[in-house]
């Protein structure tokens, strides 16, 4: 009988996970629900986001303060990359087969991957934790690294952030619009290709900030994107696409069947997760929050 | 009619460009030059170039020069086989040396056996690569196996104060095999242990902490792991975080080579000082003045100053290859392949035979526990001990 | 008409002229780019004839793969069961997978085939008893050539090695394969998918059970790439768990996609055209992905019909002109 300490540092670690997942994924379902695309190469803008912070980093050097200056930059960045990407090509796409827009951001990705290998080189980057969150504590029992908890902290701090502006903001209010129907809101006299163009960055704003965030946890090395871009798509399935809280039940779900699923599946928990996908899409197509879909 | 127009379009991307000069002996090797593999991978092929250059500039071998083909494997069995199979048909190499992961190794033995071509295996460990069922007469390792590197783990962990062991490995063939090896003779020598708890990651995992929470929590007194590469890098840093070090005293053992300078340079202050490792070379060695002589052209190859421990795994590889040529007289697969049984080679660590009854060398290891050394600007093992790994092979 | 069937003649002949003309290289590309032609052409029988998109195709190639694979190997029978068995398991899994896809549209299919085919691959990769698991199966055991290679070798011009016997035998079934699935695109059944890919919803209104319509499409799709896949297996000299991941569905919808999904030999051409071009970029730089993804990026802005489609268009141009002179 598993004890209630290591119950709960393994949900914890699960909702470590989740909220980095929540982070990437947010921008893909943002991306969904107003743009109607999948983007393939939000998994490369998360792995860029990671690459500039290990930059940034170099060039500030450590001490305090820097890494938190280093993470926003990259968010900064991507999300300006993101805008770039949006007016110069794939403005040029709305309206054409949604095969063509997602063969694009495919393609787009291989670009962008292959750019992040010609400047970083083919090794492992190691980022270090910010000082000011290096060290860990102790709560019922099991030691919580402070990183860890500032990520689960953060991931629902993102998701109300969210939730406001959709809900309580003029902007919001447009995008939600856009979401439901564009030409009309074409018509009363919104500016929609800025109101994309924004969409999309501050998708890839949230891509970017999570590779950023992650990478004192993990490695930054080629092939992060393919790894992550299909576990975003596994969230957003099991919440519903174009859900924001959705996404966020979808990502804690996520979170917690690869934590116990060691347990009860020792060895088999990446099977666990697409079933659990493969279950969702027969039951409840439209996910455990979504509508559905036209 | 358009399709016939677009055939001969793409034939024509077919045509082949220069022709390939037959005088050079070529060596092909696939290796692992991206991803964290290849924190490894890509200073075993810059050994192996190095004694490449070396041989050449003294003439080459029976007045040949040697041409190394090194590419990307990517770690991956599959990509491995492609990329050897492409080596052999489009670049007719004469000979393989390479593959890195346990994966990569018997599959490309394969291949090997039915090219008809020499593949001598410097890093692949699992015991499977040169077992009775799948040895052929063309496949050579000069690695440690997984049997040598268990074993030679268990007499270190059998002199500690502990009897509840855990080990976290990659559930592939090399953490099944060394694992098993581990246990089966920790056992056997000291049999008051008790294997508390096993997790298995897949090989390449980026999030160990599920892992090592379930670990932890069958609160074990010491821990053996085979995680390696830059993947001991992540690992490492997770278990830090989560107090896992602390926790059995620094009593953790981390075969895969955990403790070579590229590990504890790449992780700086992030690596967990404290911790038992091994490494195939290490640069402050310098026990012989063969490996003093060694150690400082590598160091100038390279231009680093504390030098890659894993070149000398490309390197050894390839020397003895060409004395087996030598030997031989001829690059003939048959002719070389008989050459190396029982072949004795000078090697910066000394020397190693390839046995006749399993083609297998034997490559002991630097085991040593980790300390902070006011010498360098990161941890290094002291002190270090060379295993000689004889009594260990069957 | 006639013309195309010639045509068909003349690439069959070509085909298995290479071992004699090509280096055992050649061979080697040939004989890849005929099993991929297959594999993105069963996969046209869903995007281009049907409309449906699907993410993991390449899990009926992994079937197929394993299938044969294990019944040769590790059972010890012969290829023509083998082989076949490939198809049927590909199917099996194409019906069971295609009743509950088949019953969702666009996005949310396209989701569905690949978390299909994401547990292929985890069951693959993760069954090390039966798949091998992470380090696949090296060694799968070629058809059993040996009164071929018998009378081969008494008679000069006919000695080929084992590798090149496969290569005919590869070159024949493919070819076979693509006649009959040619034949089934062009009856009245391959009519009515094309019907239901214009327009669904009126199909439904004329009477027309789409949803049968799509599960066959599906099973017919999947049973041709277990097939490839089969093939694919021996060819490759070892079946590895990643043969049904999903980048694996990416390279072949590419393929469908590059060569032009609206025409019967779009998938093959793109097949050709895109090992060939990896081939050769490949020796000049590591950086493949990039110059595939500009290509993509080239031919969505510039030729959204793929290869066959922009042919087309321009030898349309062409021949009317010539037609006018």
């Amino acid at each position: 009988m598993p004890d209630a300490s290591f119950v709960f540092a393994q949900s914890l670690s699960g909702l470590t996970a989740a909220m980095f997942l929540f982070l990437i994924a947010s921008g893909l379902s943002l991306i969904f629900g107003v743009l109607r695309v999948l983007n393939f190469a939000h998994g490369t803008f998360y792995m860029l986001g990671a690459y500039l912070a290990y930059q940034f980093m170099l060039w500030l050097g450590p001490g305090p303060g820097l890494f938190w200056i280093a993470a926003l930059g990259a968010a900064l960045g991507i999300a300006l990359l993101g805008g770039v990407v949006e007016r110069v090509l794939f403005r040029h796409l709305y309206g054409k087969e949604e095969l063509y827009q997602l063969l694009f951001t495919y393609a787009l990705g291989l670009i962008l991957s292959d750019a992040a290998k010609i400047v970083w080189g083919t090794q492992q980057k190691s980022v270090s934790r910010p000082p000011e969150l290096a060290g860990s504590f102790m709560l019922f029992g099991t030691t919580i690294p402070q990183y860890n908890l500032f990520i689960i902290v953060l991931g629902p701090s993102i998701a109300l952030a969210f939730w406001f502006v959709l809900q309580r903001t003029r902007a919001g209010r447009f995008v939600r619009a856009a979401a439901l129907d564009r030409e009309t809101l074409g018509a009363l006299g919104v500016n929609v290709s800025a109101l994309y163009m924004g969409v999309f960055m501050l998708a890839s704003f949230l891509g970017g900030l999570g590779g950023a965030l992650i990478s004192p946890m993990r490695a930054t090395t080629p092939g992060m994107d393919t790894e992550v871009i299909v576990e975003a798509f596994v969230v957003v399935v099991i919440g519903g696409l174009g859900s924001l809280w959705g996404t966020f039940l979808g990502a804690v779900v996520y979170g917690q069947v690869l934590s116990f699923g060691i347990l009860f599946f020792p060895r088999f928990s990446i099977f666990a997760v697409f079933a659990l996908m493969a279950a969702v899409l027969i039951i409840r197509p439209w996910g455990l929050l979504g509508r559905p879909l036209r | 009619m358009l399709h016939v127009l677009t055939l001969l379009l793409a034939a024509l991307l077919a045509f082949p460009l220069a022709a390939e000069a037959q005088k050079p002996i070529k060596v092909g090797m696939p290796m692992p030059l991206s991803g964290p593999p290849a924190l490894f991978g890509d200073p075993a092929s810059k050994g192996a170039q190095m004694f490449v250059d070396e041989i050449n500039a003294k003439g080459g071998v029976l007045g040949r020069k040697i041409e190394l083909l090194v590419r990307d494997s990517k770690a991956d069995a599959n990509e491995a086989v492609r990329v050897a199979r492409e080596l052999i048909l489009k670049e007719n190499v004469d000979f393989l040396v390479g593959t890195l992961t346990s994966a990569e190794g018997p599959a490309v033995s394969v291949v090997a056996k039915e090219n008809k071509n020499v593949f001598i295996a410097p890093i692949p460990k699992t015991d499977q690569l040169t077992a009775a069922d799948k040895l052929h007469p063309y496949v050579f390792r000069v690695a440690a196996t997984t049997t040598m590197e268990g074993r030679s783990a268990a007499e270190i962990v059998a002199k500690w104060p502990v009897t509840k062991i855990a080990t976290v490995s990659f559930d592939y063939a090399y953490g099944q095999d060394v694992t098993k090896a581990f246990i089966e003779h920790l056992k056997k020598i000291k049999p008051s242990v008790e294997i508390v708890d096993q997790q298995w990651p897949k090989l390449g995992e980026q999030d160990y902490n599920p892992f090592i929470n379930a670990q932890m929590a069958k609160k074990p007194e010491a821990i053996f792991s085979s995680i390696w590469g830059g993947f001991f890098v992540t690992y490492s840093k997770q278990a830090k975080a989560l107090g896992v070090f602390d926790a059995i005293k620094y009593n953790f053992i981390g075969v895969g080579e955990a403790a070579t300078p590229e590990t504890t340079k790449s992780m700086g202050a992030d690596y967990p000082v404290g911790i038992w490792g091994n490494s195939y070379d290490a640069f402050y060695w310098g026990e012989t003045a063969a490996h003093r002589d060694y150690t400082a052209r590598l160091s100038k190859y390279l231009k680093d100053e504390y030098p890659s421990s894993w070149a000398v795994q490309g390197y050894i590889g390839m020397q003895f290859l060409a004395e087996a040529i030598k030997k031989a007289g001829s690059t003939d697969s048959d002719k070389v392949a008989k050459a190396l049984l029982g072949l004795t080679v000078e090697t910066p660590v000394g020397p190693l035979t390839i046995r006749e009854k399993d083609h297998q060398a034997n490559r002991g290891q630097l085991y040593g526990k980790t300390v902070k050394d006011p010498k360098y600007p990161f941890a290094i093992m002291k002190p270090v001990t060379y295993v000689d790994p004889s009594r260990f092979m069957d | 008409m006639k013309l195309r069937g010639l045509a068909g003649i003349a690439v069959f002949v070509a085909a298995l002229l290479v071992p004699a003309f090509g280096s055992r290289f050649y061979t080697f590309l040939a004989n890849d780019v005929i099993i991929w032609a297959l594999f993105a052409t069963s996969l046209n029988v869903l995007v281009g004839y049907t409309g449906l998109v699907s993410f993991g195709h390449a899990a009926y190639f992994g079937v197929g793969a394993y299938v044969t694979g294990i019944l040769m190997k590790k059972l010890a029978l012969p290829f023509f069961l083998a082989w076949p068995a490939a198809g049927v398991f590909g199917a099996a899994c194409a019906l069971v997978f295609g009743f509950f896809c088949v019953r969702l549209t666009r996005i949310y299919f396209a989701m569905l085939t690949l978390a299909f085919a994401q547990i292929v691959w985890a069951i693959c990769f993760k069954w090390n008893e039966l798949t091998g698991g992470e380090q696949g199966m090296p060694e799968i055991p070629y058809p059993d050539f040996g009164w071929l290679e018998r009378v081969g070798a008494s008679v000069p011009l006919l000695s080929w090695r084992t590798a090149e016997y496969f290569y005919f035998l590869t070159v024949v079934l493919v070819a076979a394969s693509l006649w009959a699935l040619h034949r089934v695109v062009h009856s009245p059944f391959g009519r009515m998918l094309t019907t239901i890919r214009e327009n669904a919803e009126r199909a439904e209104f004329i009477g027309v059970n789409v949803r049968r319509y799509e599960l066959a499409a599906f099973v017919l799709a999947g049973a041709f790439a277990g097939l490839a896949g089969g093939l694919f297996g021996i060819f490759n000299r070892g079946v590895f768990p990643d043969f049904a991941y999903w980048t694996k569905s990416s390279e072949v919808l590419i393929m469908t996609l590059l060569g032009g999904m609206g025409t019967f030999l779009g998938p093959s051409i793109g097949a050709l055209v895109l090992i060939l071009l990896n081939q050769q970029i490949v020796s000049y730089t590591q950086y493949w992905p990039l110059v595939l993804g500009t290509v993509l990026v080239v031919l969505l802005f510039g030729f959204p019909g793929g290869i066959a489609g922009a042919v087309g268009a321009l030898s349309g141009r062409l021949f009317r002109r010539v037609r006018r002179a």
